[in-house]
C-alpha cells in the first residue's frame, strides 16, 4: 500500500468572479500531514494571497506550473476541471473535486479511461448518507442576501412603503429550502437584521411551500401577489418542465425579486430538454449573479424558444458559496481535515468500507466505490429481468 | 494483557412512556472493539428487545443489576441519572449522558465532589459548533406528526385529506435549528408517507409561515396570522423565559379547530423572579406518558396560578419528542456515539484521550467534565431534561 506523499493546487480556471482557492492555513495543515505541496503560480492572487502568503517559511510548500499541479500524487481543485485538463492528469493521480458522479457519465468514462483515482468531494457521505463535504447553508444565505441588497437599494433600510414585514415565498421544502427559510426570516444577513430590528423595523416573514401546493394556479396567484421575494429552492424530479410558468412571474409585484437557489441550466439539446425551474429567467455566475429587467444580457442568456416575456429582478448564480469566498473555504477545510488525514495515511488503495467513520465516507467518495455501485446495481437490475 | 474497559449501560427509570435504550448492534460494537459490556436487567425490553438479541450480536455481555451497572469504569445511560444514582458511580468513572454542563451548576458540582469524570453527550461538538449527538430533526418531526394527527381529529368539513379543502395554514414561531426542521415536517404533515399519498390525490398541501421571534412582538402581525392558522408550533429559543411568545388571550383570535404543537417545551415556575412561562402561555407540559392534550382536560388545573389558562385548543407537548420513536431514535444516537467509544476504547479510556488530538478526541475533549472547570456556569435554569434540544 503506497501513500501519497504530493500534493499539488491548481487553480479554478472558471469564470473571473471565482475567487476561491484553498487558503494558506489549510495547506499548512497538509504539509503537516507529511506531504509535500505544490501551489500553482498566481494560486490565490484573485483574493489578494500571494506564494509567501502560503510559504511562510515551510519548507515543503513549492510553486509549480499548472501542468505539475495535476501531476502530483494528489491534485485537488474545488470545481472540476475543465474537460480538456483531465488530460493533465497524470495515470495514478488521486483526483479530489467536485466530480458529480451521479449526472456526469462522460467524465466518470473519462476519469476511468485516463487511470485517476478520483475522489469526488459531493460523494463523501457518513453512513446516514449525509454528505460531509457541502456548503448548502451558503447556498441559501448567500441567494437571500443579494435579494435583499437588492430590496435594500430600492427600500432604504429594508422598510416597505406600508411599513410591514416582507414577504418571502419559498418553494420547496428540502434542504436548501430549509437554510432558506431562516435565511429570509433574518434578510439573509445576521448582523442586518440585528440592525433592522433594533431599530424596530418591520422584519420579513417567510412562507414555505412544496410541490403540492405549487401544482394550484389558483393559491400560487394569491402567493405571488404578496410576494416581495421569490425562492426557488426546488429540486425537481422533472427538469424538462418548469416549477413556474413565465406567465405566473406577472402576478409577482413590479418590485419583486426572483432568487434563484437551484441553478439548473437551460440544457435544450438534451433529450429530453433540461429548462430552468422558473421558465424566463437567466442563469448566473459568481461574474454577475444580479439581473435588473432591463439588464440587456438578459435576452442572450435565455434561449429564444423560452417564454421571458415577464420579468422580475433576478438574483441567481451557479456556485452562490463562492459569493463569500474565504468564509467558504474556511468551511470546507474544516470538512476537508480529518478526511485528507486518512487519504495521507491510508493512501487510495488502502481506504476501506471496513475503515473508521471518516475513512467510509472517504470511500463512499472514491470512483472505484461508485464503479462498484454501478455494477453491483447493473447486476441486480439483471437479476430482477431474470 | 491489558484488562478490558469496563462499560455499564443503565436504563433509564423515568417515566412510564420512556422506552429508549441503545440497540444491540452498539453494543456488539463495544464489545468487537474490545470492551466487557454489562447491560441491567431488562435492558431494551421497552423496544421489544430480549437479552438473546444482545447475547446474539454480543456473546459476552453480561445482564445485571441497576446498582452494578453503576459500578463499571464507563456508565452510559442517555437521560442524566437521578442524583441518587450518581451516588452510585465509583470515583475515577466516567459518565457519558446528556449532562447540560452549562445550565445545571449542581450537578457539575456533585459529579465533581463525587471525584467522577464525565463526558455530556450535548457537549460533543465538532470545531464548527455543531453538536455530534443530536435529534433535533426528530424533534420537530415527531412533534408535527402528533400535531397533525390530532388536526385530522379536528379539521372541519370536508376534512383535512379532502382535495375541496385549502392548503393547510401552519406557522412556526421561530427559525433556529429546530425550526428549520419544523418547517420541513409542517409542509409534509409530520409523515413522509401521508405527504406522498395526498399529494398523490392532487390534495392542497400546507402552506408553512415562518415567523422568528423577534417579529412576534409585532402584535398586529400575530393577530393577523393566527386568526387563519391551523397548527401553531413554537420552535423558539427564547433568551428569557419569562417572556411570552403567544399569550393566551391570542389564542381566542385562532379557529376553533387549531392545533398547537408545543416544541420548545420550556415549563412553567411560578415561582421565579420574573415567573417563568411556556411560549404559548396556558398550554400543558406533556411528556411521553402524555402529550395530547384536549381543551377540556383535567391536567389544565394543574398548571400554575400565574399563569393564564382561559383560551384553549388542542395542544400537543413532550419534553422528550425523540422518544416517540424510540428504535429510530436510539438507531441514530447509536450511530452518532459509535466513533466516540471507538475512540475511548482504541485510547484506552477516557485518561488517555488528547484534547488536542484527532477529530474525535477534540470533540471529547471539549464535552470533559475535567475540561469544564475553567468555563464561567450560565445561571441555573428550572428548565427540565431535555437531552435531544440544542
Amino acid at each position: 500500500m503506497s501513500t501519497p506523499k504530493t500534493i499539488g493546487l491548481p487553480r479554478m480556471q472558471n469564470e473571473i468572479g471565482e475567487k476561491r482557492v484553498f487558503l494558506p492555513e489549510f495547506v499548512h495543515h497538509l504539509v503537516g500531514l507529511g506531504a509535500k505541496a505544490y501551489i500553482e503560480e498566481g494560486y490565490g492572487a484573485r483574493s489578494g494571497f500571494s506564494f509567501e502568503d502560503y510559504k511562510r517559511a515551510h519548507p515543503n510548500i513549492y510553486m509549480c506550473t499548472r501542468e505539475e499541479a495535476f501531476q502530483k500524487d494528489v491534485s485537488l481543485i474545488l470545481r472540476a476541471p475543465l474537460p480538456d485538463e483531465f488530460q493533465l492528469v497524470k495515470r495514478g493521480t488521486i483526483l479530489i473535486s467536485m466530480l458529480h458522479y451521479p449526472t456526469r457519465s462522460l467524465r466518470v468514462a473519462t476519469l476511468k479511461n485516463l487511470g485517476i483515482k478520483a475522489i469526488s468531494l459531493d460523494s463523501i457521505a457518513n453512513d446516514n448518507n449525509i454528505r460531509l463535504v457541502e456548503n448548502m447553508k451558503a447556498v441559501a444565505w448567500n441567494g437571500l442576501e443579494a435579494a435583499f441588497d437588492w430590496l435594500e437599494s430600492i427600500w432604504p433600510k429594508l422598510v416597505r412603503p406600508d411599513k410591514k414585514p416582507i414577504q418571502v415565498l419559498i418553494i420547496g421544502t428540502g434542504m436548501v429550502g430549509k437554510h432558506a427559510v431562516e435565511a429570509a426570516t433574518k434578510m439573509g444577513n445576521i448582523e442586518r437584521n440585528n440592525i433592522h430590528i433594533a431599530s424596530n423595523g418591520p422584519g420579513a416573514a417567510a412562507v414555505s411551500i412544496g410541490r403540492n401546493v405549487v401544482s394550484n394556479p389558483g393559491t400560487m396567484q394569491a402567493l405571488f401577489r404578496k410576494a416581495d421575494v421569490l425562492v426557488d429552492a426546488t429540486q425537481r424530479r422533472n427538469p424538462s418542465k418548469p416549477v413556474i410558468p413565465n406567465d405566473w412571474l406577472a402576478w409577482l409585484p413590479e418590485h419583486a425579486v426572483v432568487v434563484d437557489l437551484s441553478v439548473d441550466p437551460y440544457k435544450l439539446d438534451a433529450n429530453p430538454p433540461i429548462v430552468r425551474g422558473i421558465e424566463g429567467t437567466p442563469q448566473g455566475s459568481l461574474d454577475q449573479y444580479v439581473f435588473p429587467t432591463d439588464d440587456p444580457k438578459w435576452d442572450s442568456l435565455v434561449p429564444k424558444s423560452i417564454p421571458s416575456k415577464h420579468r422580475r429582478t433576478t438574483v441567481t448564480c451557479y456556485s452562490w458559496p463562492g459569493v463569500h469566498p474565504e468564509a467558504c473555504m474556511r468551511h470546507y477545510a474544516r470538512q476537508l481535515e480529518p478526511l485528507m488525514y486518512h487519504l495521507f495515511t491510508k493512501g487510495y488503495d488502502g481506504i476501506s468500507i471496513n475503515g473508521d467513520y471518516f475513512e467510509r465516507a472517504l470511500y463512499r467518495g472514491t470512483l472505484k466505490a461508485w464503479l462498484k455501485g454501478e455494477a453491483d446495481a447493473a447486476i441486480a437490475a439483471q437479476k430482477g429481468s431474470e | 494483557m491489558t484488562e478490558s474497559i469496563t462499560i455499564g449501560l443503565a436504563r433509564m427509570h423515568l417515566e412510564y412512556g420512556e422506552r429508549r435504550d441503545f440497540l444491540p448492534s452498539l453494543v456488539a460494537d463495544l464489545e468487537k472493539r474490545g470492551a466487557q459490556v454489562f447491560l441491567e436487567y431488562g435492558y431494551g425490553a421497552g423496544i421489544g428487545f430480549t437479552e438473546a438479541d444482545y447475547l446474539k450480536l454480543a456473546p459476552n455481555v453480561q445482564f445485571v443489576s441497576h446498582e452494578d451497572v453503576y459500578q463499571k469504569q464507563i456508565v452510559l445511560v442517555l437521560r442524566c441519572p437521578s442524583s441518587d444514582e450518581l451516588n452510585l458511580l465509583q470515583p475515577g468513572a466516567c459518565l457519558i449522558s446528556m449532562l447540560h454542563f452549562p445550565t445545571r451548576p449542581q450537578r457539575v458540582a456533585q459529579l465533581k465532589s463525587l471525584g467522577i469524570e464525565a463526558i455530556s453527550l450535548d457537549s460533543l461538538k465538532d470545531e464548527t459548533g455543531r453538536r455530534l449527538i443530536e435529534n433535533l430533526r426528530a424533534v420537530a418531526w415527531n412533534g408535527l406528526e402528533v400535531g397533525f394527527q390530532v388536526l385530522h381529529r379536528t379539521y372541519p368539513s370536508p376534512g383535512l385529506e379532502s382535495h375541496e379543502r385549502a392548503a393547510i395554514q401552519a406557522t412556526i414561531v421561530g427559525v433556529g435549528a429546530v425550526g428549520m426542521h419544523a418547517v420541513q415536517a409542517a409542509s409534509r404533515y409530520g409523515k413522509e408517507k401521508l405527504w406522498q399519498a395526498l399529494a398523490a390525490r392532487d390534495v392542497p398541501g400546507v402552506q408553512v409561515t415562518a415567523i422568528d421571534y423577534d417579529l412576534t412582538k409585532r402584535e398586529e402581525l400575530m393577530k393577523e396570522i393566527l386568526s387563519r392558522t391551523d397548527i401553531l408550533v413554537d420552535a423558539t429559543q427564547r433568551p428569557e423565559l419569562s417572556q411570552i411568545v403567544i399569550p393566551n388571550k391570542w389564542i381566542e383570535l385562532m379557529p376553533e379547530h387549531a392545533v398547537l404543537v408545543d416544541l420548545s417545551v420550556d415549563p412553567y415556575d411560578c415561582s421565579a423572579n420574573p415567573v417563568e412561562v411556556k411560549g404559548i402561555e396556558g398550554i400543558p407540559q406533556g411528556n411521553l406518558d402524555q402529550y395530547v392534550f384536549m381543551p377540556n382536560d383535567k391536567v389544565y388545573d394543574y398548571i400554575p396560578k400565574c399563569v393564564s389558562v382561559e383560551h384553549r385548543r388542542h395542544a400537543v407537548s413532550c419534553y422528550s419528542w425523540p422518544g416517540l420513536h424510540p428504535k429510530q431514535c436510539m438507531a441514530l444516537y447509536g450511530a452518532q456515539i459509535r466513533p466516540i467509544f471507538r475512540t475511548i476504547i482504541g485510547r484506552g479510556g477516557v485518561q488517555n484521550i488528547n484534547p488536542q488530538g484527532r477529530y474525535f478526541e477534540r470533540a471529547i475533549g471539549r464535552a470533559l467534565l475535567s475540561r469544564w472547570e475553567s468555563v464561567e456556569p450560565a445561571p441555573t435554569t428550572s428548565k427540565p431534561e431535555k437531552e435531544d434540544k440544542g
